[in-house]
């Protein structure tokens, strides 16, 4: 008993998840249930890990055709959406959700609208007729709770120009500086999904913390998810390192009014403390253009597209062209109100 | 029918063209009929002159002004800068009346004096600054031998040099064509680089994203002074070779800026 299924108790069809009213939905009679109401079949059944690993389809009693990693997708023979429970349940539970806010339509318009907007990419592109595949998928992410003591020690000038009779002094102040400081960053996203481009998830941040939900399975029906390929410690290297550029920074806000700063020693003792197993709604698009497939990323919560679209080498130029036309007109007006003649 | 129309109009047009073109020519011609080298030295060869002199006429006109080159073996043994003043009350030089707006160079090889004079809108142009960066421009090739190449340099220079406002420093980078043109190139690979980087998305978070506001913060802070240095450097005065001079008046009562040095 590991596939799942929602089936409406009106009429039998297959329930799926509706990011607008964040409702078990039935597409055929219109049934919606709260998914809060709903008990979660993952926590009555026991653990199944050591079951064999074929699915069948409780619709139609095909086999399920799905990646190792896939723990929820749709029925390829009927289209019934079915979560495959024991990838989701002990280890792999995940404990919280964001679910998905954008529906397929709204998806699709707001991939275009971003087509449209990019200003380097070939009018061809812009059309945004060529859609492959939209396919809303819950990417597996830790959320890390990260504490950091950090100890740093450097040297720092401020440095005073003056001239006095016929000389020029330059007069060096120097200090030497020591910062403690705590930090302590929350829920800190790294995507755990081996299929994911880590680049394009990290483009896809911020996700909307406020719409954080407790995991309940009903949120995957209708959609694909996947389970971590990593777990937590294995990627804790990378979110030390996501991080590492947010402490550099904080330390440079906490230096100011110098003329320059090197820092001897810089301490960071970075400390997990705990790491959650969650789900992002992202929709991937499959673009065709000109024979060649482009992968595209939208946070399926703020619409937020990421992805290498394109790029026109006629607008390229033009562009190119129109900046050093402007600036060097800008340049040539300000050495001719300087004095310095038209031509 | 059509066809006779376009092919008298286009006559037209060209005769007209070349009437535009021609005119300013001839009223150049008409004005600077007095000779602009005087190389009472013989430095030159008759067609060096003859190019040296169209150059400074078709330069010079551009600037209402007329550029002068005299050289001589000043036997008497005069001062160079009384030279010139003599030499400009005499000759009466000037761009569209006698006694008008004039550059001089004047070459003294008695004692290898050089000096460079400006009256009336030469003067506003270019003053002693300018004069003396003219100055030094021209005399390592003037100490070479290279006149020729020395004299299309000042005409160049004086041409340049008095397209810009009086006071401004003639040669700040900003005036460089080349700098324009790479300034702005710069600025356009600049903006394509970050349109290029921009387009497939970007990072939109920062520390503050994630950061624990209620726990996070500075425990300890110190800055210690520890010392101060300090180092003094002479501030380079304006020197350029030979002596400076600066303008003066000529015995007509014609006032002028100047430069004189040695070559």
């Amino acid at each position: 008993m590991s596939v799942i299924e929602y089936k409406c108790p009106n009429c039998g069809s297959g329930m799926v998840f509706d990011s607008e009213t964040e409702m078990l939905s039935c597409p055929s009679c219109g049934r919606k249930d709260n998914i809060e109401n709903i008990p979660d079949p993952l926590k009555q059944q026991a653990n199944a890990e050591d079951e064999a690993q074929e699915y069948h389809c409780t619709s139609c009693g095909a086999v399920i055709l799905t990646d190792p990693e896939t723990s929820a997708t749709t029925c390829s023979f009927c289209g019934s959406a079915v979560v495959l429970g024991d990838r989701l349940s002990g280890k792999l539970t995940p404990a919280v959700v964001i679910p998905f806010a954008i529906s397929k339509e709204e998806a699709v318009k707001a991939f275009k609208k971003w087509c449209r907007n990019g200003l380097l990419t070939p009018s061809g592109f812009m059309s945004a007729d060529r859609i492959k595949g939209m396919t809303g998928i819950y990417v597996p992410f830790w959320l890390y709770e990260l504490h950091n003591n950090v100890e740093v020690h450097g040297h720092a000038t401020k440095v005073r120009i003056y001239t006095s009779g016929d000389y020029e002094y330059t007069e060096t102040q120097h200090f030497e500086i020591y910062r403690k400081i705590r930090l302590n960053y929350l829920k800190v996203p790294i995507d755990a999904s081996e299929k994911m481009n880590d680049e394009l998830m990290d483009k896809l941040e911020p996700f909307p913390y406020e719409h954080l939900k407790e995991f309940k399975t009903p949120y995957l029906a209708g959609y694909i998810a996947e389970k971590y390929s990593y777990d937590d410690k294995a990627l804790l290297p990378r979110a030390k390192d996501k991080i590492r550029e947010f402490i550099d920074a904080y330390i440079a806000s906490t230096v100011s009014g110098y003329t320059s700063v090197s820092y001897t020693d810089k301490q960071i003792d970075t400390n997990a403390k705990q790491a959650d197993y969650a789900l992002f709604p992202v929709w991937m698009v499959q673009y065709d253009f000109r024979k060649k497939d482009y992968t595209f990323a939208m946070n399926g919560q703020t619409g937020k597209v990421v992805g290498k679209p394109p790029l026109s080498k006629a607008k390229v130029a033009a562009w190119f062209a129109g900046v050093f036309g402007v600036s060097f007109i800008c340049l040539k007006l300000i050495s001719w109100m300087m004095g310095g003649g038209f031509l | 029918m059509n066809k006779r129309r376009a092919t008298w109009s286009l006559l037209a047009m060209m005769l007209c063209l070349t009437v535009m073109l021609i005119g300013p020519l001839q009223t150049a011609k008409a004005a600077g009929d007095q000779p602009l080298i005087y190389d009472e030295a013989g430095l030159l060869s008759p067609e060096d002159k003859e190019e040296l002199t169209i150059m400074a006429k078709e330069y010079g006109a551009k600037r209402d002004t007329d550029i002068i080159i005299y050289t001589s073996n000043n036997p008497e043994g005069q001062d160079v800068q009384i030279m010139t003043e003599d030499f400009y009350d005499e000759k009466a030089p000037g761009y569209d009346h006698p006694l008008g707006n004039a550059v001089i160079l004047t070459l003294d090889f008695n004692h290898r004096d050089i000096y460079l004079a400006g009256f009336y809108k030469a003067k506003e142009y270019l003053d002693d600054q300018r004069l003396d960066k003219i100055r030094n421009k021209i005399t390592p090739d003037l100490s070479d031998g290279e006149y020729r190449l020395a004299f299309e340099k000042y005409i160049k220079t004086v041409y340049k040099y008095m397209g810009y406002k009086p006071g401004v420093n003639p040669d700040n980078i900003l005036f460089n064509i080349w700098f324009q043109l790479g300034g702005a190139a710069v600025i356009g690979i600049i903006v394509v680089a970050i349109m290029t980087s921009r387009s497939g998305g970007r990072v939109t978070v920062s520390g503050r994203t994630y950061e624990d506001k209620s726990t996070s913060g500075v425990l300890e802070h110190q800055d210690a002074y520890i010392r101060t240095t300090t180092t003094r450097r002479k501030i380079e005065k304006n020197t350029s070779s030979g002596s400076g001079g600066g303008g003066g008046t000529t015995s007509g009562g014609h006032s002028h800026s100047g430069s004189r040095g040695s070559f």
